[in-house]
């Protein structure tokens, strides 16, 4: 009788251990180096100081309070930017005539980093929730859009003259033909401008906001309070990794079809 | 005739966004405060031009991220070499970049900002840490990628492990070193600017801008923009260019 497997768990293990050492490694030296008083406190916190205010920070609902304030202007930002973003690129692709409208326009002003573009939304916007919300649509805008745009142009001629030949209506064209053939590259464009638009929403609390992630950094900065620093950075981290990975599954879920 | 159909669609939209600009610059002090008109765009580009300044805070902006690019893609390409050759210092290191890459770069900057204060080093740190992630990862996947083909030329010549460096696995890397500098190029010009805007002292066309937008002067902070848009873009292409050049011995596998 054979041995009953036991999966993978014990070879995953240790393959979880070495990667998860180097991190673990880290932490302690920097337990140690908070520990030993070579710096001051204030300056180096000790970790569990740091765990402490995370904690204090999630039970007083300070931590939901910045939170909501930076997901809601991700998400509605993402939206907007998203949907414009990527029927747009398929306009551009789609029709020659909008192609030569917006092209030109679209490729100059995609060369500025949208950052930049900052200091004048807060012209036009005053620094109120709908200038964080614009700067995360117009970062999500431009990925979307290219890729959208890309993924469409790259549909093989032959398929959009059998969809001539059938006299295929609109409507099942786009939904029947074109979004299965784009669907991984738009995905993709939609996880690089998610990613781009929590970039700069993160930049725009920074430097202009009543509340949100970056704000709560920003007020911690100023009133020298590392550990609620530390906690802004590590929560941010937090949500940036998982908005991505969340997107590579969706993308992974989706274009599942390709492959099998 | 078809050329210039095209040509006068693809104005059209520019002119149209510029025409309503100026419509708007004139309804009243309340409008033109954000829709600075055309004209004053333009005067004060030249007056920028020629006072000198637009020189002196480009020339920071692109002194601090070609410097933060030489400093951060160095270690960079070093650290990414050796952990493409080396499986203990991969896994000891890339699981700490992978962690740290999490957080935007931007997000740092009030930890940063803490310890070594908001001076240029400060700023320097970030804007290299930011060139540092592209050229690290794109070097290293570059090391790991050889051709088996060609590590087998090399074992049978019996090459040192310094000669298949040298010889096999730094050239057939070189195309995606090249791809991570171009990104790291283009995320520096980024991180300048961000830096630029949150820290706001000594120069630098993200600095002035912030002071422009106190001062809610549109239209220098419109010029700065399209400044940094047109430098950018040099920027990319002027790479674009050096890279052919030195890469025109590899034209099958650079792309």
């Amino acid at each position: 009788m054979p041995m009953p497997s036991r999966g993978p768990a014990p070879s995953r293990l240790p393959a979880m251990a070495i990667r998860i050492a180097p991190i673990a490694g880290i932490l302690i030296l920097w337990e140690i180096a908070a520990l030993s008083g070579i710096w001051p406190r204030q300056v180096l916190v000790p970790l569990e100081q740091v765990g402490a205010t995370l904690l204090a920070l999630a039970s007083d609902g300070e931590l939901a309070r910045h939170l909501s304030a930076s997901l809601y202007r991700l998400a509605s930002g993402f939206l907007v930017g998203s949907v414009i973003g990527v029927s747009t690129g398929a306009a551009m692709a789609l029709s020659r005539n909008v192609h030569r409208l917006l092209w030109p326009t679209f490729s100059c002003v995609r060369q500025v980093p949208v950052i930049a573009f900052i200091p004048l939304l807060i012209l036009f916007f005053d620094v109120e929730d709908s200038f964080k919300i614009v700067v995360v649509a117009m970062a999500s805008f431009f990925p979307s859009a290219l890729a959208t745009h890309d993924a469409v142009r790259d549909i093989p001629e032959s398929h959009r003259e059998v969809a001539r030949l059938y006299r295929m209506p609109t409507a099942p064209f786009l939904v029947r033909l074109i979004l299965p053939a784009t669907v991984p590259q738009v995905l993709t464009g939609l996880r690089l401008g998610l990613t781009r638009g929590w970039l700069s929403l993160v930049a725009a609390e920074l430097l202009a906001a009543d509340s949100g992630l970056g704000q709560m950094m920003e007020m911690g900065r100023q009133l020298f309070q590392i550990d609620v620093v530390l906690a802004g950075v590590f929560v941010t981290g937090l949500i940036g990794f998982l908005l991505d990975n969340s997107m590579v599954r969706v993308e992974r879920h989706l274009s599942r079809w390709r492959t099998a | 005739m078809k050329r210039l159909a095209s040509f006068a669609l693809a104005l059209a939209f520019p002119a149209l966004v510029l025409g309503w600009w100026e419509w708007e610059s004139r309804q009243g002090l309340g409008h033109a405060y954000a829709f600075a008109p055309l004209e004053q765009i333009a005067r004060s580009f030249l007056e920028m031009l020629a006072d000198g300044r637009l020189a002196l805070h480009a020339g920071a902006s692109l002194q601090r991220a070609l410097t933060a690019l030489l400093i951060g893609g160095t270690i960079g390409i070093v650290a990414g070499v050796a952990t493409g050759l080396s499986r203990v210092l991969d896994r000891t290191a890339s699981p700490l970049i992978t962690v740290m890459r999490q957080v935007p770069i931007l997000g740092w900057l009030p930890l940063v900002a803490l310890w070594f204060g908001n001076g240029d080093g400060a700023k320097l740190l970030l804007v290299s840490l930011s060139a540092f992630y592209p050229t690290v990862l794109n070097t290293q996947k570059g090391m790991q990628a050889i051709e088996q083909r060609y590590a087998e030329v090399g074992r049978l010549y019996g090459f040192t492990r310094s000669q298949s460096l040298r010889m096999i696995a730094w050239p057939s890397a070189l195309p995606l070193i090249f791809t991570g500098i171009s990104q790291a190029l283009a995320f520096a010009w980024i991180a300048t600017i961000g830096v630029e805007l949150l820290f706001s002292a000594s120069a630098g066309l993200g600095t002035e801008m912030m002071a422009a937008q106190v001062a809610a002067r549109t239209d220098i902070v419109l010029v700065c923009v399209a400044c940094v848009g047109v430098m950018g873009f040099t920027l990319n292409q002027l790479f674009a260019l050096l890279r052919t050049r030195l890469l025109r011995w590899q034209p099958a596998t650079a792309k």
